[in-house]
């Protein structure tokens, strides 16, 4: 594998989504373009502003507020200071749930990460037939509605009559009860994670793979290296933006799993011990079923400042493992 | 139990009050007008079109008076709406049924706090809801305010219900915010096939003698396990799967004992519903004194749970999981405490199980778990409408009919001595006179005071039952006094 490969490689690597694109080249016709970019760009811009400002930003800044009351939503409010957040970094229950909420997107990143790019590699194949109908059924997974695959792992990991456990007494093990245990019921998330989110992001990757010119194959073939090598040393160094982008993405989906230990807990408070209880669970407990509102919009501020650690921490480690450095 | 009035209150309290009463009478008087109006118009037009009918799909909906109704599980039953149907062809019912409790509570929650903008015409409440609302009648309609057709408002027709079950419909300053819908009244659900074979006490009053109290129930479980372990029973299931129908050969031959009862953390409850007082303590103010760190009561119903844990006659499985839906018709457990309105479920999921359940008494006797009343919430837009459909599907005549079809047990005693429900057995049940059994219990129970941190209180103290009842937690007196430090959090 010669160093011209990587090189190539990098020069022609699809455009990254960090960085903005280069600037529109001035048209001849200055009537056409220019004349909307002045006061026109408002108007045209204003349907999404609009909408962000009274669903986005109000709320937003209405949570930062409330974080520091005791908000009783239908009697009073109190100012309380930091009181909210003292409570928090001394509640268990939250940092039960961090912890789980970490362990499940561990469990579903990694996996789902392997396999994507391994399925996109399939479906890169110029020799597969029917490569649409495969392009098409993996997206199915997706668009599934989230509650009814949570109602079918549910059963799927029923203790008694759940099809894995009459697969695993068949193999002669003891019977495990998914959602009473810690790990077993992460995995049992995890999995329902990954059922419906690595179809969609083999896609991303197919898409970015399909962007990498056929020439850096065909010099590393000249180089001697194999169908394994030419995925190692030219597929995977490609796709290092869109890696980044899709741990990025995964991680603020991961951060904030909702329905899937809801459904398969049946309840707001995340199994009796609280076991599989996420962030996002415990907020929505606190909000919606403890009535707590200035708890609860802490929480979420919280959840926000974990989000932005995660996320830096994975663009960093993501640059590095892919070999960029920079 | 009566709620003492506040006399006391504040002067905002009564301003709001006159104010609701002025908006009510507004309300009225435009009701009114527009029903003159739309009377006047229609029999200008055609005398023969003040019949509407919304059933029939030529009828333009603009002059139907829509409904809406949001409710979870059973609460509304169809047959009851296509009865009203007829009854009251102009009224269009649209019904939304949601069985997280996004509509019946947090939805109501947010809707009131954005001033009723968005609630139905009517709302189901859970009962577990109910000592929550009642610190917040501004929320709802208050419906000794409304008449009905009859000319009766909700003071007139107290009479007709269960005291202890009305109070739980009274908010703050006397408001009548919600109608009783059924009582849960708690009694056993048993295998008594299994019974038989385990050779135990099988016949209702035999099984109700036999587990009189708690103590007993508990020690009559460890017995059906130790027999279910025996190759006897084996042999008895096995003997069973050869014989009779294919039907009952394969119904027997799925058959898998692993435990007694469903699940133990059932028990804590139906102990403490069998007191006179559970967190809170009825001191005349509508608000009550919180009692739950001092109340034996709920010490006795932890401690009954947990030697029902050390006994292991569980099975830990949750209800309403896919196992315990699957286990009910499996023979995984024998027993279940149920709620009247559990019979129904259990039909459902287990049809196969038909004649091989039976109903015995309680231990300790009398209970309840469960139950719902109607709302009408802040922001309904046709709240007289609603409240002549909710008369008259709570009215006791209805409710006899919910119950002889679906099994809810009416909040309305005058019912409790009716040939029609005393006589009442049921097939699925082996014949069992339900209606008697269930009559029975629910006259046992004493009024408890509902407060408004109820709910809060015992979804922590839930908590630290499940972590017994699923063997997380050995020290129970650790789990004890982690479920009363939750409950501290709870305001």
């Amino acid at each position: 594998m010669s160093q011209t490969t990587v090189d190539n490689a990098r020069a022609s690597k699809p455009p990254s989504p960090w960085k903005p694109a280069k600037p529109l080249k001035k048209l001849n016709n200055p009537n056409a373009v220019l004349s909307l970019n002045g006061r026109w760009a408002f108007l045209f811009t204003a349907p999404f502003f609009v909408m962000f400002l009274i669903f986005g930003l109000a709320p937003i800044l209405f949570s930062i507020v409330i974080a520091f009351y005791n908000y009783d939503a239908l009697g009073t409010q109190e100012f309380i200071g930091t009181a909210n957040f003292e409570e928090l970094f001394v509640d268990s229950r939250f940092w039960n749930a961090l912890v789980n909420t970490i362990d499940i997107w561990l469990l579903s990143t990694i996996p789902m990460l392997i396999m994507s790019i391994g399925l996109a590699a399939i479906l890169h194949n110029p020799n597969l037939r029917g490569s649409t109908f495969f392009r098409t059924i993996l997206l199915v997974p997706n668009i599934t509605s989230v509650l009814a695959i949570a109602i079918v792992f549910g059963q799927l990991f029923g203790r008694d009559f759940g099809m894995v456990n009459i697969i695993i007494g068949a193999l002669g093990f003891e019977h495990v009860d998914f959602i009473q245990g810690t790990t077993s019921s992460h995995i049992a998330i995890a999995s329902m994670i990954v059922w419906r989110w690595t179809g969609y992001n083999a896609l991303i990757f197919l898409a970015a793979m399909l962007a990498i010119p056929g020439e850096l194959y065909e010099s590393a073939s000249l180089d001697g290296a194999g169908k394994w090598k030419q995925f190692i040393y030219v597929t995977l160094p490609s796709l290092r933006n869109t890696i980044t982008f899709v741990l990025i993405v995964g991680t603020i989906g991961g951060l904030q799993v909702f329905a899937e230990p809801l459904i398969l807990g049946g309840s707001y408070n995340g199994g009796d011990s609280g076991q599989f209880s996420t962030l996002t669970l415990f907020l929505f407990e606190q909000a919606f079923v403890a009535y707590k509102w200035g708890y609860a919009a802490a929480i979420g501020i919280m959840i926000t400042v974990i989000v932005a650690i995660v996320s830096v921490i994975n663009f960093f480690i993501t640059r590095r493992l892919a070999g960029d450095g920079k | 139990m009566v709620v003492a009035q506040q006399l006391n209150g504040e002067a905002t309290t009564h301003k709001e009050n006159l104010m609701s009463k002025k908006l009510m009478s507004l309300k009225a008087a435009a009701l009114l007008a527009s029903a003159a109006l739309t009377m006047g118009v229609l029999g200008f037009i055609s005398p023969a079109a003040a019949v509407v009918d919304c059933t029939k799909a030529t009828t333009s909906t603009n002059e139907c008076t829509v409904l809406t109704v949001n409710t979870f599980g059973d609460v509304i039953q169809p047959a009851l709406v296509a009865d009203y149907r007829k009854l009251r062809p102009d009224i269009k019912l649209s019904i939304k049924k949601s069985d997280l409790d996004a509509l019946n509570g947090t939805g109501l929650f947010t809707q009131c706090a954005a001033g009723g903008a968005g609630n139905p015409d009517i709302a189901a409440v859970e009962i577990s809801y109910s000592g929550f609302w009642r610190a917040y009648p501004q929320c709802f309609f208050d419906l000794t305010k409304l008449k009905n057709t009859n000319n009766k408002s909700a003071a007139d027709i107290k009479k007709d219900y269960l005291p202890w079950r009305w109070e739980h419909g009274v908010g703050y300053n006397d408001a009548v915010i919600g109608i009783p819908t059924d009582v849960g009244g708690l009694e056993v659900s048993y295998r008594w096939d299994l019974f038989k074979l385990a050779g135990l006490p099988y016949q209702r009053d035999a099984v109700s003698k036999e587990w009189s109290t708690w103590t007993k129930f508990i020690a009559f479980g460890k017995k059906y396990l130790a027999a279910t372990k025996t190759a006897k029973f084996k042999a008895g299931l096995a003997a069973l799967a050869k014989t009779g129908t294919s039907d009952n050969k394969k119904f027997y031959a799925s058959q898998k004992p692993i435990g007694f009862m469903d699940n133990i953390g059932t028990v804590y409850p139906a102990v403490m519903n069998q007191g006179t007082e559970k967190y809170y303590r009825n001191n005349g103010t509508d608000a009550g004194q919180l009692v739950y760190k001092t109340n034996k009561q709920v010490k006795l119903a932890f401690d009954t749970t947990v030697s029902a844990s050390t006994a292991a006659i569980g099975t830990r499985i949750g209800q309403f999981s896919s196992d315990w839906n699957v286990g009910m018709s499996k023979g995984t457990f024998a027993v279940m405490l149920s709620p009247a309105w559990m019979m129904d479920y259990i039909k459902g999921q287990a049809p196969d199980t038909k004649g091989k359940w039976d109903i015995a008494d309680i231990p300790g006797g009398g209970g309840n778990q469960g139950g719902s009343q109607l709302s009408i919430p802040k922001g309904a837009k046709e709240p007289q409408e609603a409240w002549n459909f909710i008369s008259w599907y709570l009215a006791p005549a209805q409710q006899l009919k919910v119950f002889q079809t679906y099994g809810l047990f009416p909040s309305t005693p005058s019912l409790y001595s009716n040939p029609d429900l005393i006589g009442f057995k049921d097939p699925f049940f082996n014949n069992a006179p339900v209606g008697k059994i269930y009559a029975d219990g629910v006259k046992k129970l004493k009024p408890i005071f509902e407060g408004k941190l109820q709910r809060c209180i015992d979804m922590a103290m839930g908590s630290a039952i499940s972590l017994v009842a699923n063997g997380k937690e050995k020290n129970a007196k650790k789990a004890f006094d982690g479920g009363i430090l939750a409950a501290g959090k709870c305001k």
